[in-house]
């Protein structure tokens, strides 16, 4: 019986002597050659590094004593840079919270702009906030309110595509068990869905928010506000001290920001 | 002597209805109906069918062929408005329970009623008052009025599902259809829920349609069984009881009662003949 079965099927302790080596290996080596034209294209050289670290040491000597003259202005600048990312932050929700629903296929109220707001919501995700920023620094002018606008616009984007992916994720019973009671969607999703998933979409929300935290600390060397403005000048004077500073804040803004998220998320979920 | 009215329709009549999934015939032009106030059971093999079969009945899936009569009104061209309409006339209780696990028990009650509630109330979550009352006194008659603001993951699989028929009475159907609503459940909850559904034909005079995996409950809370196996259905019990003893000392409408100890029930032939019945199911408010 044994033996019929194995010439049947054949032993499956033997399998098939596979070519695997000539193919992986093909693969391995187109791998290897792409990651070295990267490496040539990003201009690594180890000399200029070996070059440059005394200068970077001796820079960091003369930063020590960090400067507190301007303390108080670059505190103001990184309250600044977190009300940038949380205005933008909130904006982005506001963006996303249509698009999602739209993009999310076991709620979306049309399933012929599924794939449009798919399309858009990936649009907005694709350019980075610190392009929309260099855009709306042209259309509105140096300063924060160039940031949230950027900074709205790209969160829309991963916020919505987020929100959709969690409902998405969505066990389908419940939602068919509305759909039984003969409501409509938009009761289904304001009824059932939204409380359903509250938590996580907020703790969604407020990893972003974390996010645009950290990236908005950059958004100042486009004009958009906040306290990379300072970080450029002091970088471009040369001012040790003072970019000294600015890391510390940066660093203790960063790390209060992150804790008090994650808190926030724990307690939600 | 007048002409006899005409009867009215049954709640639900399925004419030469057929499924085929993936090239495998579920069931191929079956008939069946079920009249208002009597249970009817369905069996079956796992994957024989059954489920989607509720599910094209109550238009959750679309059947290849036939006709969906629920009261008399053929729903299986109906979309839109109108099917949301009609679906409101099935309650459906599912093997799952699928209800909002953060939401209270009361909520997951009256979402029943979210197809007649304005959108303002929806969105500022204030129910009307009738609205209200009528889910409570819901989640009274299954036994879980006191607990009718616990979370609904916080509460055992059987006071999930008698959530779920809660859900579905408040949604005023006459039709419960029920997908192996005790599957998931000890015997003890098993007992209730079945026992509740009884309740549900017996006294309000609904008709429900019920698949059970298990024989003795078949034989013990249901008035028909038919059985679905190679794409057919077939009758497997028409009611003993009724055809062999007119006057019964013991009858499946006894089922409560005989789980809770406490006193006859009605054979459900009395109740649909016009008697004012008794709860056959009063106990469930002690029952955990």
């Amino acid at each position: 019986m044994a033996n019929e079965a194995i010439a049947k099927n054949g032993d499956p302790g033997h399998r098939p002597v596979r070519r695997w080596p000539t193919r992986h290996g093909a693969l391995i080596l187109l791998a290897i050659g792409a990651y070295a034209i990267c490496v040539d294209l990003a201009e690594v050289d180890l000399h200029r590094l070996w070059v440059g670290l005394p200068k970077l040491a001796h820079w960091l000597g003369r930063a020590w004593p960090p400067d507190l003259t301007d303390l108080g202005l670059l505190l103001f600048r990184a309250a600044e840079t977190v009300a940038m990312a949380t205005v933008g932050t909130s904006l982005g929700i506001v963006i996303a919270a249509p698009i999602c629903l739209y993009a999310a296929r076991n709620v979306t109220p049309s399933a012929l702009l599924y794939y449009p707001a798919r399309w858009l919501l990936n649009l907005l995700r694709g350019i980075d906030s610190f392009v929309f920023a260099l855009l709306f620094v042209a259309a509105v002018g140096l300063g924060p309110f160039a940031g949230v606008l950027g900074i709205g616009l790209h969160s829309a984007g991963s916020i919505a595509k987020l929100w959709s992916e969690t409902m998405e994720g969505m066990v389908p019973g419940p939602l068919e068990a509305i759909a039984m009671t003969g409501a409509s969607r938009f009761k289904l999703i304001v009824y059932g869905v939204v409380p359903e998933l509250l938590p996580m979409l907020l703790s969604t929300s407020l990893y972003i928010w974390e996010f645009n935290i950290r990236s908005s600390t950059v958004l100042g060397l486009v004009g958009a506000g906040g306290i990379g403005q300072d970080l450029k000048n002091s970088v471009d004077l040369l001012d040790f001290s003072s970019v000294l500073t600015i890391i510390l804040i940066i660093l203790a803004m960063v790390t209060a920001i992150d804790q008090t998220s994650a808190w926030l998320r724990k307690r939600m979920t | 002597m007048s002409a006899m009215a005409p009867l009215p329709p049954p709640a639900l009549e399925v004419v030469e209805l057929s499924k085929s999934l993936n090239g495998k015939i579920l069931f191929d032009k079956i008939n069946f109906a079920v009249a208002a106030g009597e249970i009817v059971g369905l069996s079956g093999a796992s994957g024989a069918g059954k489920t989607t079969l509720f599910r094209c009945v109550t238009r959750l899936s679309q059947a290849d062929a036939g006709e969906i009569r629920l009261f008399g009104r053929d729903i299986r061209r109906l979309g839109g408005y109108q099917l949301k309409q009609a679906r409101r006339q099935i309650g459906l209780v599912f093997q799952q329970f699928n209800l909002f696990g953060r939401l209270t028990a009361l909520e997951n009650v009256l979402a029943g009623r979210l197809g007649y509630m304005p959108n303002w109330r929806v969105v500022l979550r204030s129910p009307a008052a009738p609205d209200r009352r009528r889910a409570l006194e819901a989640l009274d008659r299954v036994g879980l009025a006191t607990i009718a603001h616990q979370r609904a993951d916080r509460l055992s699989g059987g006071q999930q599902q008698r959530v779920a028929i809660a859900r579905a009475l408040v949604q005023e159907s006459m039709l419960i259809i029920a997908d192996e609503p005790v599957s998931n459940l000890d015997p003890e909850s098993a007992e209730i829920v079945l026992g509740l559904l009884c309740d549900l034909a017996r006294r309000d005079g609904r008709a429900v349609l019920c698949s059970l995996h298990q024989p003795e409950f078949l034989g013990r809370f249901v008035d028909r069984a038919m059985r679905l196996s190679n794409g057919q259905l077939a009758t497997i019990d028409d009611g003993p009881w009724r055809k062999t003893d007119p006057a019964p000392s013991r009858l499946p409408g006894e089922c409560q009662a005989e789980t809770a100890g406490t006193g006859p029930g009605h054979p459900g032939a009395d109740n649909r003949a016009g008697d004012v019945p008794e709860p056959c199911v009063a106990p469930f408010v002690a029952a955990g």
